[in-house]
């Protein structure tokens, strides 16, 4: 009888030393671009006032944490983020997954998205503000903006490929035409929505530290503005690869988490 | 269909799967019109088993998802128990040419799915769901992944999953084309020995005419594309039947030779009408 294999491991057709590298590549690569930028200023080949050594940037960190406006910054970015992250997937996949089993939806909603695409998110922070104040809805509005589109793009693709056969045997086993959207439309495009949902996280961030440094007055973008006005320039730097890092350790934990809640999942978001 | 009571010698056998009629033209990306069945007209009575046989790409799975509702005919219909056919339904149970499975949910998952949908209390839906696994020969797999399986093992899982549910007419698109030559005589006396316990009426498509013959009523031999019912032909053998008696019967040899002609001469004709096509 077949027993399950750890496909993780096992579907790497690299042997041991294939391995060893994979592991020390991306070390030394990383170990590379860090050494550079510690060179880079001490020798002379970057300006070192504003693009300090990294370990002059490093050392600033803990710093940055002990100040008592930068934690509740950070608060305040993350909470209107995960707002705006999560309305958008509210939003954006029904109407995604409907546009990719409905016609009528898909003829009705695609022309918006068709004259919204090119449109500059950055564009639109200013004309929510204008119609919204510069209050939290405009911040959350942005995120929404910002993010919609990927996630209704990847769920509508996800579920106008689905195999028309896993709907037909839902169908053919008593399942109705509304509830099998839920039942097998969504978890069979789910591949491709989280896709686009790891792709929403990043342009998601983005907007957010974009609008924060427009609108100012909080969130973690504002607070680099102001480190920026007071020429607080190491300090922007190490506020900065907090902000990267924080990033970084999102789409992992992203990854991770769907390897581990899904493990029916073939291959990678 | 007229209603008919009392005896009459004209009075057709009652009928439970028509087809009449039945066509299917498909729209290429270029606009090409062709039409993959042209006309098939078909008949099961209740309780029957009837074969579908013909060159591959003829229409013989357009036909069947005809049948399961699950594509509209360009022309003409099907009614099932009388009712005409509108879309998808429990009583008719399809097992399609690869298992489709579930892959989000386990074997187990998939074999309850149907039963849940009937609204079974959970201890019943694994009962049931582990006794159907067990007639297609699977133990020890129910927590494991589609993807964790054969495509045999998968195809046994989706042979399991749609007779739990029990339904009246199942429609079956080669189900044991991806198994081995052992595995496919355990669960064609599998299928037969379910056809003649429950009294199901099964439209069965293969490439198999000795699968055919051993477990069909009538076999109906679709032409080459656009599909038409070149013949229908009956298999007078006795039931309950052997395997191995089966094939020692000159009926048999009579019978398959007779398929095989017929489908010989489709085969060649579908070569000539190929190159016509211009691709
Ligand atoms: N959705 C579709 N769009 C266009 N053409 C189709 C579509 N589905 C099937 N066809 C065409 O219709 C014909 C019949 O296909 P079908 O799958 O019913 O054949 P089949 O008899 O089941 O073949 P096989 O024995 O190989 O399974 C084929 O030529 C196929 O290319
Ligand atoms: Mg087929």
């Amino acid at each position: 009888m077949a027993t399950a294999t750890s496909p993780s491991l096992d579907e790497r057709p690299l042997g041991t030393a294939g391995q060893l590298s994979e592991l020390l590549l991306p070390f030394a690569t990383v170990t590379g671009v860090l050494g550079l930028w510690e060179l880079a200023p001490r020798v002379g080949w970057l300006n070192g006032g504003v693009v300090p050594p990294v370990s002059e940037v490093l050392i600033l960190i803990p710093g940055l944490f002990a100040d008592p406006v930068f934690l509740p910054n950070v608060g305040a970015s993350a909470f209107r983020w995960a707002l705006g992250f999560a309305l958008a997937i509210l939003i954006g996949v029904p109407l995604g997954a409907l546009m990719g089993r409905s016609q009528l939806a898909f003829d009705l909603i695609d022309p918006i998205l068709t004259i919204s695409y090119p449109i500059p998110r950055a564009a639109l922070i200013l004309i929510l503000v204008l119609w919204f104040g510069a209050g939290d809805v405009s911040r959350v509005g942005i995120i929404i903006l910002g993010c919609l589109i990927p996630i209704v793009i990847s769920s509508y693709h996800g579920a106008r490929g689905i195999n028309p056969h896993l709907l037909w045997s839902a169908r053919a086993l008593g399942t109705g035409r509304a509830a099998a959207l839920l039942k097998v439309v969504l978890p069979a495009a789910l591949a491709q929505i989280l896709s686009g949902l790891r792709l929403a996280i990043a342009i998601s961030i983005f907007t957010l530290l974009a609008s924060e440094l427009l609108i100012r007055q909080s969130g973690v973008g504002a607070y680099l503005f102001t480190l920026l006005d007071n020429g607080q320039y190491h300090l922007v730097w190490a506020c900065s690869i907090v902000i990267a890092t924080a990033g970084f350790l999102l789409d992992v934990a992203y990854v991770r988490l769907i390897g581990w809640l899904l493990p029916w999942m073939e291959g990678q978001v | 269909m007229a209603v008919v009571t009392g005896r009459s010698v004209e009075a057709p056998a009652a009928v439970k799967v028509a087809a009449r009629g039945v066509r299917k033209v498909f729209t290429s990306r270029q606009g090409v019109q062709r039409a993959a069945i042209d006309g098939v007209h078909l008949d099961a009575a209740p309780g029957e088993f009837v074969s579908i046989v013909g060159p591959s790409g003829c229409g013989k799975s357009t036909f069947l998802y005809i049948v399961g509702g699950f594509v509209e005919p360009t022309a003409g219909g099907v009614t099932v128990d009388g009712r005409p056919v509108r879309a998808p339904g429990p009583e008719r149970g399809i097992v399609f040419q690869e298992s489709a499975l579930f892959p989000w949910k386990t074997v187990l998952g998939n074999v309850t799915y149907g039963l849940a949908e009937q609204g079974l209390p959970r201890d019943r839906q694994r009962a049931v769901a582990r006794m159907y696994l067990e007639m297609v020969n699977l133990r020890g797999v129910e927590g494991l992944y589609p993807k964790e399986l054969s495509g045999g093992m998968q195809q046994r899982v989706a042979i399991a999953r749609t007779l739990a549910t029990d339904p009246d007419v199942l429609l079956m698109d080669e189900p044991f084309g991806s198994l081995d030559a052992q595995t496919r005589a355990i669960l064609q006396i599998e299928l037969n020995g379910i056809w003649e316990r429950t009294g199901k009426t099964i439209l069965f498509v293969t490439h198999s005419v000795e699968e055919a013959i051993f477990l069909s009523d009538r076999i109906y031999v679709f032409s080459a594309r656009p599909a038409t019912v070149k013949a229908v032909i009956p298999v007078d053998l006795p039931r309950p039947r052997d395997r191995d008696a089966i094939i020692q019967a000159p009926t048999y040899a009579r019978l398959h030779r007779d398929i095989w002609e017929l489908l010989r001469h489709e085969q060649k004709t579908d070569g000539e009408r190929g190159r016509g096509d211009g691709h």
